[in-house]
C-alpha cells in the first residue's frame, strides 16, 4: 500500500453525472479487479473525508470512475488536467479470480458498480478468458464504459425504461446464461437489490457468485470501522478491510 | 530523531507531543506499511473493553460541515486478543502505546487497569469516561464530577502506570470535573472527546446514522475544545492533552496556547494517514528555528485584561 500525490493526467465524461479521471503516480500504479482507492483534491479542510473508488484501469495510469452525487464527487468531476490529486491504495480485497473457468464467466454490473468489473474483464480478457458482460441501468443515458466493454468482450444491456438494449432487469439475461452455463463463475457490483438478485439466482442455479458492496467509510483501510455491514450469520463485515469484494453466499446466504 | 520536542506528562515521557487520538489510527499496527509510527508521541489506541465489542448498526459514519459523526460504538477486539496479538507487534515497531479503556462499571475499569499494569510495553493507561456512543459506561462516567472521580479512583488504586482520564465536552461544569479527576489521582487529562450530533436525510426522512446519534469531531469542534482547555487549564495542575479538530500543525499551536502539553490528532488521520508524522516534523522545525521548546508555549495566549 501507498499514498502519494498524483496529478490528473486526463480527464472524459463516459455518460451524463460522469467522469472518468486518469491519474500517474511516481510509481506504476497496482492492484487487482475489485480493490479500491480513497481519493481526494488538495482542497483543505472540507469536506474533511476522502471518497472510495473502484479502480477502473491499473498500469503507468490509474483510473477511478467517478459518478457524481454529492459534495465530494462534485468536486472531483469540476478538477481539471494537472491538477493534484491525493490517493491512497489499493487497498480492500478484491475479486478472487477461479483458476478453472471452463463453466463461463459472467461480469453483472448495475449503474456505477461497472468500474471493477471493467478492470475485471480486462484482467480476464489478457489472461485468454473472454466473459459476458451483462449490465443493467434505469436508462440508456446511464451507461458509462459501454463502447469500452463492447470492444473487449460479448456486451449485453437492459434498461427499466428499454432506451437501449432488452427491457427489464439484468438477472433476465443472467438467468439466461446460467441455463446453459450453471458452473459459471459470476462477479457482480451494483446496487444492493440488483446484488441480492444476482446472488439468489447464481446460488439457484448452481454458480459460484462473488459481490462487491459499498458502504460510507473515513479511513479506508480497517482502522475506523465505520463501514459495518451485517452478514448472513448476522455478524458484523468490514467493506475496506474485508471485502468490498465477498462470497455471495457470506452476505446473502443460501436460501432462494 | 532529536529530543527537541520531548516532554514530560506527570510521570510519562514522550519524544513528542504527537499523539494519535482513539479510534481514528486502529491499533496503530495497521500503520507499519506506511510510516514509522516510533516517530508518534503516542498511539492511543482504539478503546479496549474486557470482552470483545461488534459495535452499533451502520451506518457508523456521515460527513458533516468541517467534520464527521460517528457511531461505531467502540468495537474493538477485547483485552485477550489485543495483549495477544496486536501488543506484540507494537512492541516490535517501537510504537508508544497509550491503551484506552472502557468498562459499562466502575470494577470493569479497575479489572482492566490491573490487568494492563503488568503487559509489557504499555506506556500509560487513557481511561475513556466519555464515549458518546454506548448505553452503559461511557458519557454517564463523564459528565458529574462525582461518577468521574469514582472511576479515576478505582483505576488509580490498581496500577502504577500514568492515568490519562479523557473527558466529555457535555459535562456541566468541566473545570470541576478537571479538578475532581485530578484529586482522585489522575496523572493527566485528555480532552475533548466528541459532542454528541445527529444528521438528517430530508430526502428519506431517515437519520443518516443507524444508531441515530453519534459523535462530532474534526475542524468544526475546534473552537469549543480550545475554550475547553483554556478553561480547564485554569482550573486544574496536571498536565493536559488537548484535541477537537486538529487538522495542521498551527492547529496544534492553538491548543498549546490556550493551556494543552501535549495534543492528539483525530479526525485528520483520514484526510490523510501521514499526517501525525508530519505535524511531528514542522513541530520541529518551528522549534528549532525558534530556540524553543514546546514547553515555553503552555498557556501562553496572551490576553488583555479589560480595566
Amino acid at each position: 500500500m501507498d499514498y502519494f500525490k498524483t496529478r490528473i493526467t486526463r480527464m472524459e465524461i463516459p455518460a451524463r453525472d460522469h467522469v472518468i479521471l486518469w491519474f500517474r503516480g511516481d510509481c506504476p500504479v497496482e492492484g487487482d479487479p475489485g480493490q479500491f482507492v480513497m481519493v481526494r483534491g488538495n482542497w483543505g479542510a472540507h469536506p474533511i473525508l476522502p471518497r472510495a473508488f473502484s479502480l477502473v484501469e491499473v498500469g503507468k495510469e490509474g483510473a477511478i470512475l467517478v459518478r457524481n452525487v454529492g459534495e465530494g464527487t462534485n468536486l472531483l468531476a469540476s478538477m481539471k488536467q494537472g491538477d493534484e490529486l491525493l490517493v491512497l491504495g489499493p487497498l480492500g480485497r478484491g475479486f478472487s479470480l477461479p483458476s478453472e473457468t471452463g463453466g463461463g464467466v459472467a461480469l453483472v454490473a448495475g449503474g456505477v458498480g461497472v468500474a471493477p468489473l471493467v478492470f475485471l474483464a480486462q484482467r480476464l480478457v489478457d489472461k485468454g478468458v473472454k466473459p459476458v458482460f451483462l449490465y443493467g441501468a434505469r436508462t440508456g443515458a446511464d451507461l458509462p464504459l459501454r463502447d469500452h466493454i463492447d470492444e473487449i468482450c460479448d456486451l449485453t444491456i437492459t434498461t427499466e425504461d428499454g432506451s437501449v438494449g432488452e427491457k427489464g432487469l439484468v438477472t433476465a439475461p443472467l438467468e439466461r446464461f446460467l441455463q446453459t452455463n450453471p458452473t459459471a463463475s459470476v462477479f457482480s457490483c451494483g446496487p444492493e437489490a440488483m446484488l441480492e438478485a444476482v446472488a439468489r439466482v447464481s446460488v439457484a442455479a448452481g454458480a459460484r457468485c462473488q459481490v462487491a458492496l459499498e458502504s460510507p467509510m473515513a479511513c479506508g483501510m480497517g482502522v475506523c470501522k465505520g463501514c459495518a455491514i451485517l452478514d448472513a450469520a448476522g455478524e458484523y463485515r468490514y467493506v475496506c478491510s474485508d471485502g468490498p469484494a465477498f462470497e455471495s453466499v457470506e452476505i446473502f446466504g443460501r436460501e432462494p | 530523531m532529536s529530543d527537541i520536542l520531548a516532554v514530560q506528562l506527570g510521570p510519562l515521557r514522550l519524544v513528542n507531543p504527537i499523539i494519535t487520538a482513539s479510534g481514528t489510527f486502529g491499533y496503530g499496527v495497521e500503520y507499519a506499511d506506511i510510516m514509522d509510527v516510533s516517530r508518534l508521541g503516542g498511539i492511543s489506541v482504539k478503546g479496549i473493553s474486557l470482552e470483545p465489542r461488534a459495535g452499533n448498526p451502520p451506518p457508523r459514519v456521515c460527513e458533516t460541515p468541517g467534520g464527521m459523526l460517528n457511531s461505531i460504538g467502540l468495537a474493538n477486539i477485547g483485552y485477550d486478543a489485543f495483549v495477544d496479538r496486536t501488543m506484540p507487534v507494537l512492541r516490535r515497531m517501537g510504537a508508544t502505546v497509550i491503551v484506552n479503556i472502557y468498562g459499562t462499571s466502575h470494577d470493569e475499569f479497575a479489572e482492566l487497569a490491573r490487568r494492563f499494569d503488568k503487559v509489557e510495553g504499555v506506556a500509560a493507561l487513557e481511561v475513556n469516561i466519555s464515549c458518546p456512543n454506548v448505553k452503559e459506561g461511557g458519557i454517564h462516567f463523564g459528565v458529574s464530577g462525582k461518577s468521574a472521580s469514582g472511576v479515576t479512583r478505582a483505576v488509580r488504586e490498581v496500577t502504577s502506570l500514568p492515568v490519562i482520564v479523557k473527558l466529555s465536552p457535555e459535562a456541566l461544569d468541566l473545570p470541576d470535573i478537571g479538578k475532581a479527576v485530578q484529586d482522585a489521582g489522575a496523572d493527566a487529562i485528555s480532552m475533548i472527546n466528541t459532542f454528541r450530533g445527529m444528521s438528517i436525510d430530508v430526502e428519506t426522512r431517515k437519520p443518516r446514522l443507524g444508531a441515530v446519534m453519534g459523535g462530532l469531531s474534526g475542524p468544526a469542534i475546534r473552537p469549543l475544545a480550545v475554550r475547553m482547555v483554556y478553561q480547564v487549564f485554569k482550573a486544574v495542575n496536571i498536565p493536559i492533552i488537548g484535541m477537537g479538530g486538529i487538522a495542521c500543525f498551527r492547529d496544534v499551536l492553538e491548543f498549546f496556547l490556550a493551556g494543552a502539553s501535549a495534543v492528539q490528532v483525530g479526525t485528520a488521520n483520514f484526510t490523510d494517514p501521514t499526517i501525525a508524522v508530519k505535524i511531528v516534523d514542522e513541530f520541529e522545525e518551528y522549534c528549532g528555528a525558534r530556540g524553543i521548546h514546546p514547553a515555553d508555549l503552555i498557556g501562553k495566549v496572551e490576553i488583555q485584561e479589560v480595566k
